[in-house]
């Protein structure tokens, strides 16, 4: 599962920031199109709920989505990725 | 189903301020609905004026958005004629302490099962800022510009003095705890009362000096004392901090109720 | 039977079983019957702690798609104004029962009035539309009761019973009919918006707990019910078809009674005066003098004054300083003269009788 937050709807209150026990969470630098400074996810494969909710079978920890006011944190389904060998000519 | 699925996607994102605590008790409360194993179907949002109860013209089910204060009255009606239908009620500080405070004690003093979810910012929080009953004494409000000079309300006591069956407080700090209060509260028949203490950064935090939303989630976060401590402190004499308060469940009893589906 | 009792019975006949009230002289008896009758039948009586609640859950069991009403008097219908608005707004049925008495507030508690006719309509804050029906006998309070609820029904609009003291206190013999015509809400049909309504104005109703997922509010809404108060071209929308609902619908809806239709004299009355002049015109038994009885108060019938060709000069004889008279007047050129009578005693036919001699 991959960890995202929805850009429309952060309003960029920072409280994922506070709440995370593993800091996944950042403060954000630049605005984006809305005007609005999202947070920046720092390694987010370190999110017990991204490693094993398919495991459990529920959501684990999840807090960062329960007090985000605006429901704009969600995990989604990585889609399995093949790595392709690039070949570039010169 | 998840929580996310009892939101109208086609009205979010929703008015309310960045960082309201509001939003954090939505999740909590529809989370809670949901593990219930409620459905879209049977349950019924009621709620009063005020930010807090905008809450039910985001979520799917049948919802009645009432008259400011008479939320539980509305929602005593709806539970009467239909006790199999599940009824939560959404309503602020001054929806339920102030315009509404006779209906609560009622409600209280009757039992009726019903599950009511206030979301108590310290503050008028949609008109701009007035005070209201729960304002603390001394706090910067738009009607009280030299500070409250009226000491506030403690609903819990209140709810648990007019004989609630079930009454709690946490605050939007505590994500995990006020959604199992809010499910305590859901099963409990009879009235409950789960008061959630929540950040209003733009009514209330930027007259206060908590300007960020995150500032007065710590704030809350510091100044929240678990119920038991809190007696233990006051048994054994020791001063309580200033601006503290206590959280956690305050009453779970068997009161006589009305309205609770055969 | 008793008016009010006969009230009472005339709802439960109708089908209405949610009651929620409060109790105030003279209307008392109506709670007191429904509270021994309402468990026999499988209804719900509670007893609020004041009118605001009263109406409140009036609303919200409404909104269960049961018949819903309440009773009161004028100092309680002055507290239910705003949740009166509400209904309005939300195209809610239910039924208020009104004994009036004299006021203003607190009054007369034990004597009649007719003060409250134009509060019914005009109340609430707002342009909004209402109806009202008047009874002027017991058999006619289990009657026009009974109707209530049909009308607020077809129409989805809060229905007023306007009677006063007098007859809700007075006991007469009635006749109860084997059954009372019940013409239900229509339910919405799923899949179409909640406050889409066709060629009538009145939408379709969707009750809770049925799954059409409907949020009901009090601000301005749009056609799906969703809050929109910003708007203007959605509220004049909303409003004037909530209006337009009821107003456009008077022909329909009228119900009056009209005695020596080529009079010169006219008597409009509604309600207990009604008697005094139904008693007067038989004494003088002249058929220069003519009765127009109103049964449907609100929306106002005005084209039932054209129907009194020649009439010369309306009497309207009133327990209030001219409320009605003055509505009466808008709608026509032929003088509309006033007949009060505060103090809580009912007119005599006597002095009707001099009145109407006076313009012969």
């Amino acid at each position: 599962m991959k960890l995202m937050i929805d850009e429309t709807r952060c309003k960029g209150c920072n409280l994922c920031t506070l709440v995370c026990p593993y800091k996944i969470f950042q403060e954000g630098t630049t605005p984006n199109r809305r005007g609005v400074v999202v947070p920046v996810l720092d390694r987010p494969e370190r999110c017990t709920n991204c490693r094993l909710q398919k495991l459990y079978g529920r959501v684990l920890c999840g807090v960062c989505q329960m007090i985000c006011p605006d429901q704009a944190i969600r995990w989604v389904d990585e889609k399995p990725y093949n790595p392709e060998k690039v070949v570039i000519e010169y | 189903m998840n929580f996310q699925d009892w939101f109208r996607q086609d009205r979010l994102p929703h008015i309310y301020c960045t960082g309201c605590g509001n939003g954090t008790v939505i999740n909590c409360t529809l989370n809670a609905v949901n593990s219930m194993g409620w459905t879209p179907e049977n349950t019924v949002f009621v709620s009063g004026i005020g930010c807090s109860s905008r809450a039910p013209g985001y979520i799917v089910t049948d919802s009645l958005h009432t008259t400011h204060g008479r939320a539980i009255p509305f929602a005593t009606g709806v539970k009467l004629s239909r006790p199999d239908l599940h009824v939560v009620v959404f309503t602020g500080d001054g929806d339920l302490a102030a315009i509404g405070g006779n209906h609560f004690i009622h409600a209280c003093r009757r039992n009726i099962d019903l599950t009511v979810v206030c979301m108590n910012n310290y503050i008028y929080g949609m008109t701009g800022g007035q005070g209201s009953p729960c304002t603390p004494l001394g706090a910067v409000s738009t009607t009280t510009p030299y500070g409250c000079n009226e000491p506030p309300f403690d609903l819990a006591a209140l709810a648990v003095a007019a004989g609630a069956n079930h009454v709690a407080r946490w605050t939007s700090y505590h994500v995990k705890e006020l959604t199992k209060a809010v499910r305590d509260g859901l099963e409990t028949p009879g009235f409950s009362l789960i008061e959630a203490v929540v950040q209003c950064p733009t009514g209330y935090g930027r007259k206060n000096k908590l300007r960020e939303a995150g500032a007065m989630v710590g704030w809350m976060r510091d100044h929240a004392v678990l119920r038991q401590r809190w007696q233990r402190m006051q048994e054994a004499g020791e001063p309580l901090p200033p601006g503290a308060f206590p959280v956690g469940e305050f009453v779970r009893r068997n009161l006589p109720a009305t309205g609770v589906p055969k | 039977m008793q008016g009010n009792t006969a009230c009472a019975e005339g709802a439960l006949a109708a089908g209405c079983r949610f009651f929620g009230g409060y109790p105030i002289t003279p209307s008392t008896e109506i709670a007191e019957h429904m509270a021994r009758k309402m468990p026999k039948v499988g209804g719900v009586f509670i007893q609020m702690e004041d009118e605001l609640a009263s109406i409140a859950s009036v609303i919200g069991a409404s909104w269960t798609g049961v018949r819903s009403m309440t009773a009161t008097s004028g100092p309680g219908f002055s507290l239910m104004m705003e949740n009166l608005g509400y209904a309005v707004m939300t195209e809610t049925p239910c039924v208020v029962v009104d004994v009036q008495r004299g006021g203003p507030s607190t009054g007369q508690p034990t004597r009649a009035a007719q003060g409250d006719m134009m509060q019914c309509r005009f109340g609430s804050h707002g342009d909004i539309s209402v109806i009202a029906v008047s009874p002027a006998s017991v058999q006619e309070m289990y009657e026009l009761t009974a109707k209530a609820f049909n009308l607020a029904d077809r129409y989805r609009v809060p229905t007023f019973v306007m009677t006063d003291e007098i007859i809700g206190h007075m006991r007469e013999r009635i006749e109860i009919p084997d059954a009372v015509e019940i013409v239900p809400r229509r339910p919405l049909e799923k899949g179409s918006l909640p406050f889409a309504a066709g060629e009538d104005g009145v939408p379709g109703f969707p009750a809770f707990g049925q799954g059409y997922g409907v949020h009901v509010t009090g601000l301005t809404h749009d056609e799906r019910g969703y809050p929109s108060s910003t708007d203007p071209h959605v509220h004049e929308r909303l409003v004037s078809r909530l209006v337009n609902k009821v107003e456009g619908a008077r022909q329909e809806m009228a119900d009056f009674e009209v005695t020596n239709p080529d009079a010169e004299v006219v008597f409009i009355s509604y309600g207990a005066p009604a008697r005094a002049v139904a008693q007067a015109i038989h004494d003088m038994d002249d058929e220069r003098v003519g009765h127009l009885r109103l049964r449907v108060v609100w929306p106002f019938p005005d084209f039932a004054l054209a129907l009194f060709k020649s009439a010369r000069v309306f009497l309207m004889p009133e327990l209030n300083l001219g409320q009605m008279a003055r509505e009466a007047a808008g709608h026509t050129n032929v003088p509309v003269i006033s007949i009060p009578e505060i103090g809580g005693e009912l007119h005599t036919p006597d002095r009707l009788i001099a009145c109407a001699e006076g313009y012969l």
